[in-house]
């Protein structure tokens, strides 16, 4: 009897062990962020400038970035608070892996920020879901001038003729290059850029030579070979060939340029397994490049930071070679929302674009960490010249092929496209099997 | 005598009060709330359309539904066997008088303290390519040629292999405890009293140890049934579900159906299916070992 007892304590224990180990689990990374507001820059300013007359503005912001980006952000709200007295920003960093469900919930409960951040690739899910406010009327009111941003940039968060963001960025998809090993392979010309005729095979015969002339512990081409990186590749030769992403124009059916896209996944696939100069499922390959130990390295912009407070790692950065017909490649941005609020608060509002277009001109300190600015004005100011490299990716910026504005865009990418992909670089399939498949499975996502 | 019980209850409730109404809210109430979303089209937000029985429909003719509960199941039928062999044997081990009594205790426990996040970091670390410990180890011992890898989470079955033995690492601890309270449990008499009949260490082991242990043994299979059905973190950490989806845990499928497509009603209708599988199946174990029992 008592054993029993015994047992069904040890029981009840145990499953509420289990329980409260199931609601980690799924919560596992919200768990070190939380959010952390930060106010120590209202309090700069209060006393001498708040007379002019207007009343003074708190607004909240809603925040994703972390590291050298959510320095920088905040140094940026900090130097805004500075100058207009009468608006506050006040930042609330959120996980980045939490950030957007809970904007959605908080916007639709009523709770949402002021101010918000949005990727231009998932503004369309936004507006979809009645997160984000039309910024036509606001803009004209606080002087917004759409003409100043690259058109490009601007021209993908627009949606049926109507501005829904302001673009602080974007984020493209590019190449760097390790100095020293193209050197000592004979690539690199004397002004410091790498040796390489912008083709098809002119690309495999730069990669084959650093194959051949470098130790044989240097990876030629440092990439992942899975998901993002290998499918932002796969994007930026498909756009190049021409291809028009993978949705029809009309957003309701899977349409895929095949020929263009079997032809890039074979481009790819065949320098992982028939050039060889891809390390195979490399899980260090930023480590790889930041340590020396491969020539050249394909990835988002943010990288630049990065590569610039490694110590003794000299490299450049270029855009992704025009390996076929026309410049392109992949490309994001980070953009400014307005989320819709229970009450619409007009000064509020204008204070708040007001906000984000000063965020868009004083772009220099967001480069940084190596983003693009959205404002070519920008590129002449010369704190930002000074910062080197920058200027030598900034024409991407208008050769960035967006995805089309579809509602299901992460999840088109996440569920379908780096599904298939994934087993064309590990060799599993052929490009055409992988292509057709990933079509179809476009297809159910958007039909679901 | 009975006025004292029922003051007695009563402070026990006013005890629990404050713990029931947090269970209440935030365990009971989203239960009977998911019912209720299960027959809704439901996002993030809003409450959209009824749809009755709809997303149960849907789900009856969803491979992706049934290919993921298949995976959750081979799971469970890896792991279960494997853990109930290992925390015995462990438990054995701890239990024999040696001056490394206290040391295995604690060595064997200790990986259950990890969070899973971390357990499963130290999994995707051990088993990757070039860096890896398990291939460094095949490495050094000759077994893995110079320049060969192994791949452990990019193919399927070595995927299954890998995740099963960090699992089993990492969560071993707590039935290794429950195993080896059991031991101490049966009294020395019985032991000594088949020493004297001259059983040999198999036979008291066989014949003995294992009968006693049968009730723990029980409650450690239904235990581990049901959280294994649950695996999703370590997974979702160390292949992402991949390759192309084959070991993606029917977890998995309900966080990506509710949080990545939106669709928190067909979500809350497979966690329902889930829910009557693992009920159906507790319901069958306490059937069988009742009807043993019986007998």
């Amino acid at each position: 009897m008592k054993k029993s007892l015994g047992i069904l304590v040890t029981f009840v224990l145990l499953f509420s062990m289990i329980l409260s180990a199931c609601g980690n689990g799924s919560n596992g990374n919200a768990g070190n962020g939380g959010s952390s507001t930060n106010d120590g820059a209202a309090e700069n300013n209060n006393g001498s400038v708040t007379s002019e007359g207007e009343e003074k503005v708190t607004l909240s912001f809603w925040t994703l970035f972390s590291g050298g980006d959510g320095d920088n952000m905040q140094a940026m709200i900090d130097a805004f608070n500075k100058e207009h007295p009468n608006i506050q920003v006040k930042n609330t960093k959120l996980e980045w892996g939490e950030y957007y469900t809970k904007l959605i919930t908080a916007v639709g409960n009523g709770n949402g920020p002021d101010i918000g951040i949005s990727h231009t690739s998932r503004l369309p899910d936004l507006i979809d879901q009645g997160v984000v406010s039309e910024l036509d009327g606001v803009a004209d009111e606080a002087g917004v001038d759409w003409s100043t941003f690259n058109q490009n940039i601007l021209a993908a968060t627009i949606m049926d003729g109507t501005h829904y963001a302001v673009p602080i960025d974007t984020h493209p998809f590019i190449m760097y290059y390790n100095k020293k090993l193209l050197n000592e392979a004979g690539l690199l010309d004397e002004q410091g850029k790498p040796v390489l005729e912008q083709s098809a095979d002119g690309f495999v015969a730069f990669l084959t030579t650093l194959k051949e002339k470098l130790p044989q512990k240097v990876t030629p081409f440092a990439l992942s070979n899975t998901n993002d990186d290998p499918f932002r590749l796969w994007w930026a030769l498909y756009s190049q060939l021409g291809g028009n992403d993978v949705v029809s124009d009309d957003l309701t059916a899977a349409q895929i340029d095949t020929d263009k896209a079997v032809q890039a996944a074979q481009y790819i696939q065949d320098l992982f397994h028939k050039h060889k100069v891809i390390k195979v499922n490399d899980p260090d390959f930023y480590k790889n490049f930041q340590s020396g130990t491969a020539a050249i390295m394909m990835t988002g912009v943010w990288a630049t930071g990065t590569w610039e407070s490694t110590e003794d790692l000299e490299f450049g950065a270029m855009p992704i070679p025009k390996v076929f017909d026309q410049e392109a490649t992949w490309g994001d941005s980070h953009t400014v929302i307005l989320p819709i609020t229970k009450k619409e608060d007009p000064a509020k509002r204008k204070a708040a674009i007001t906000f984000a277009n000063w965020l868009a001109d004083n772009g220099q300190v967001w480069a940084k960490a190596g983003h693009i600015p959205s404002k070519p004005s920008v590129f002449e100011k010369q704190e930002f010249k000074d910062l080197p490299y920058r200027s030598d990716y900034v024409s991407v910026a208008s050769t960035v092929k967006f995805s089309k504005p579809s509602t299901k865009n992460w999840q088109i990418r996440d569920l379908a496209m780096f599904k298939f992909l994934n087993e064309v670089w590990a060799n599993k399939m052929t490009p055409a099997d992988g292509i057709s498949k990933m079509e179809a499975e476009v297809q159910k996502v958007l039909s679901e | 005598m009975k006025m004292n019980k029922l003051r007695a209850d009563v402070q026990a409730l006013l005890f629990l009060f404050p713990f029931l109404l947090v269970y209440f809210l935030f365990t009971i109430w989203p239960m009977i709330k998911g019912v209720e979303m299960s027959f809704y089209k439901w996002t993030l937000i809003k409450k959209m359309d009824y749809v009755g029985t709809g997303n149960y429909e849907r789900m009856f003719q969803d491979n992706e539904f049934w290919a993921s509960i298949w995976h959750s199941t081979i799971f469970v039928l890896i792991t279960t066997p494997l853990m109930l062999v290992l925390a015995i044997v462990l438990a054995l081990i701890a239990n024999r008088n040696s001056r490394l009594q206290r040391f295995y205790r604690s060595v064997f426990f200790v990986p259950s303290i990890l969070s899973v996040a971390v357990a499963s970091f130290l999994g995707l670390f051990v088993f990757q390519p070039y860096t890896g410990l398990v291939n460094s180890l095949l490495h050094w011992i000759k077994l893995l040629p110079e320049g060969a890898e192994i791949f452990w989470l990019s193919e399927t079955h070595l995927a299954w292999i890998a995740i099963s033995l960090l699992t089993l690492w990492w969560t071993v601890g707590f039935n290794f405890i429950l195993y080896l309270s059991a031991m101490q449990d049966i009294p020395d008499e019985v032991y000594e009293a088949a020493r004297l009949d001259g059983a040999s260490d198999s036979q008291v082991f066989w014949r003995i140890t294992l009968p006693l242990l049968s009730p723990i043994t029980k409650t450690i299979t239904m235990l581990q049934i049901i959280a294994s059905f649950k695996v999703f973190m370590q997974i979702y950490v160390m292949t992402g579900g991949g390759p192309l989806d084959q070991t993606r845990p029917v977890i998995q499928l309900i966080w990506q159906t509710g949080f990545r497509k939106n669709d928190l009603g067909y979500a809350s209708a497979m966690s329902y299916m889930l829910f009557v599988i693992l009920l159906v199946l507790s319901g069958l174990q306490y059937w069988i070992n009742n009807r043993k029992e019986a007998n």
